[in-house]
């Protein structure tokens, strides 16, 4: 079962002067296991659309559900799994054990039951055990934010939803959180991510949401996104599009530097040929 | 301007955050500096108006040495620095007042605090938000503010420590448009980034690892270097795609690759000589 949002319309600060529309008809489906991406400027409602779906918000008018459930109810709530964008600013806790074992404790698992989550979820994350002694805050911003993701991870959901997960990371930290997540995908978990990172993100992509002034424009594959010269675009496919724009027929799902350089010698060499 | 000679630096823990820095920030320059988390940058930004000192070596500003507590509020006044999270420099209820704080502890009159506030807003374009609280703007605003609290005391340097890493896109380049404007008007600026794209055009560029300057130069020649990626950088995707088309033969000139349509264009013109 997905989690499906009918007819979403979210205002902030209703029925007060400062009324502000956020979001408005939004139709989306996120399938399990799938990896979403969330596009748009800044001020668009991406971070809103997070709110909603794991019950932070409730749609003013129109529906979410998640698996059939509301969101606000508590096996709803274990089904999503949710990570801010400042990691520091979702710690709390003495060591990173008891961080990640928050969760699952109030749940009222067992200790042994606890103990195994937690593990499970460091592993995950590709963290070593021997950080689960460490104070939180004595951590980098990489090893931090794979202390969010792991404590989300611990209630196993089927959904993980972030926001700006590699935003103030370094490019060793940013690789460290799209491999752990590339990881997460592949054992089936959703990840649904906001982002503005698209020469990180991208590639991890199956489905994009674009939104532009509180609405969905574009909803669909990755290739398709490209084909219909959406923006945002990743730097290299940036490129590819005014090349199109300029009569040289390249291939627009081309979004690597490896996959461009194959590109650009096919269609230097065509030309040679053509020329001859 | 800022003159660092042999400075090493630990933390209370023993972590050497810089070991052995010579480095010369000359006036009017604009300085990128980079490197990966924890390779001392930031530490590096803090010795340089002397929030921290160094334990050897010396650092000084126009002559006046950081270890001189008599000499900081002169330092103070001369470098300003900026650094990642904006909530956390705002000191003000309204952005007229936080920005009034700098020159306020200069002593100044109330006559000539009025005049640096309206300068500092006018140069950052902030005018119409003077009355609101700092806390109710965006991101990139909130960095603007900061910016300009700092202008508000003109200082004639200004240090930038990551401050677009949290920002999204395009409020980040808005921000970094409104400092290269500061630089052409004069301003010394040393700008800590891990974000290369930023340093297309500074006029030097220092990289950072583990407290140490392990490369330095012209954007151009730092961003080909080899090593780079050892030292926990990633090269924009553009510049890697541009250097495997060299040795294609396909040269795409550095400054044509400043923008994907200027890139897309050299090729063509590659194409057509084919």
């Amino acid at each position: 079962m997905p989690i499906i949002l009918e007819n979403v319309s979210f205002s902030y600060s209703r029925k007060t002067p400062l009324e502000t529309l956020a979001l408005r008809d939004i139709n989306l489906r996120i399938e399990k296991g799938e990896f979403v991406g969330i596009l748009g400027e800044k001020g668009a409602g991406k971070s809103t659309l997070t709110k909603l779906l794991n019950g932070l918000l409730k749609p003013e008018t129109g529906t979410v559900r998640v698996d059939g459930l509301d969101p606000s109810l508590r096996e709803a709530k274990r089904r999503i799994g949710m990570v801010f964008q400042q990691a520091a600013d979702q710690l709390f806790c003495k060591s990173v054990y008891e961080e990640i074992a928050f969760g699952p404790q109030n749940f009222g698992y067992s200790k042994k039951e606890t103990e195994e989550r937690v593990y499970e979820a460091i592993k995950a994350v590709s963290l070593d055990h021997s950080i689960l002694s460490r104070d939180p805050f004595s951590l980098s911003g990489g090893e931090m934010q794979r202390v969010a993701i792991a404590s989300a991870l611990a209630l196993r959901p089927d959904y993980l939803v972030l926001d700006e997960p590699i935003t103030g990371l370094d490019p060793v930290g940013k690789k460290e959180i799209l491999d752990a997540l590339k990881k997460v995908k592949d054992m089936g978990t959703a990840v649904v991510t906001v982002t503005h990172n698209l020469k990180g993100f991208f590639p991890l992509l199956e489905k994009i949401v674009l939104i532009k002034e509180g609405r969905i424009v574009f909803q669909g594959s990755r290739e398709n996104y490209l084909r219909k010269d959406c923006v945002p675009l990743p730097p290299i496919a940036s490129i590819m599009k005014e090349l199109r724009a300029r009569g040289i027929p390249v291939n627009p799902e081309v979004f690597t530097v490896e996959d461009a350089l194959e590109e650009i010698l096919r269609v230097k060499f065509a030309l040679e040929k053509e020329k001859q | 301007m800022i003159r660092l000679e042999e400075v090493s630096y630990s933390y209370p823990d023993g972590t050497p955050a810089l070991e052995n820095i010579n480095l010369t920030v000359k006036k009017g320059e604009f300085l990128g500096i980079i490197g990966k988390n924890g390779s001392g940058k930031s530490t590096l930004a803090l010795q340089l108006n002397g929030l921290l000192k160094p334990q050897t070596g010396r650092v000084k500003i126009r002559g006046m040495d950081t270890r001189d507590p008599s000499k900081l509020p002169g330092i103070r006044k001369l470098v300003g620095v900026v650094f990642q999270n904006p909530e956390t420099q705002f000191v003000g209820r309204t952005i007229e007042e936080d920005l009034a704080f700098g020159p306020e502890n200069l002593c100044l009159p109330p006559v000539e605090i009025k005049k640096c506030v309206d300068m500092a807003l006018a140069e950052t374009g902030l005018q119409k938000y003077k009355y609101r609280s700092p806390k109710t703007l965006s991101g990139g605003q909130g960095q603007c503010v900061a910016l300009a609290g700092i202008l508000a005391m003109s200082p004639e340097c200004l240090i930038f420590d990551e401050i677009t890493s949290m920002l999204d896109p395009e409020s980040g380049k808005a921000v970094l448009e409104t400092i290269k404007k500061l630089h052409k008007k004069g301003k010394t600026v040393v700008y800590i980034t891990h974000n290369l794209e930023e340093l297309y055009d500074a006029d030097r560029i220092i990289v950072m690892e583990k407290g140490k300057i392990r490369l330095e130069g012209e954007p151009e020649s730092v961003f080909s270097n080899p090593s780079l990626q050892a030292l926990g950088l990633a090269l924009p995707s553009v510049i890697e795609l541009a250097e495997l088309l060299k040795t294609h033969g396909m040269v795409i000139p550095w400054e044509k690759t400043f923008s994907p349509k200027s890139f897309a264009e050299e090729l063509c013109r590659l194409f057509l000589k084919t």
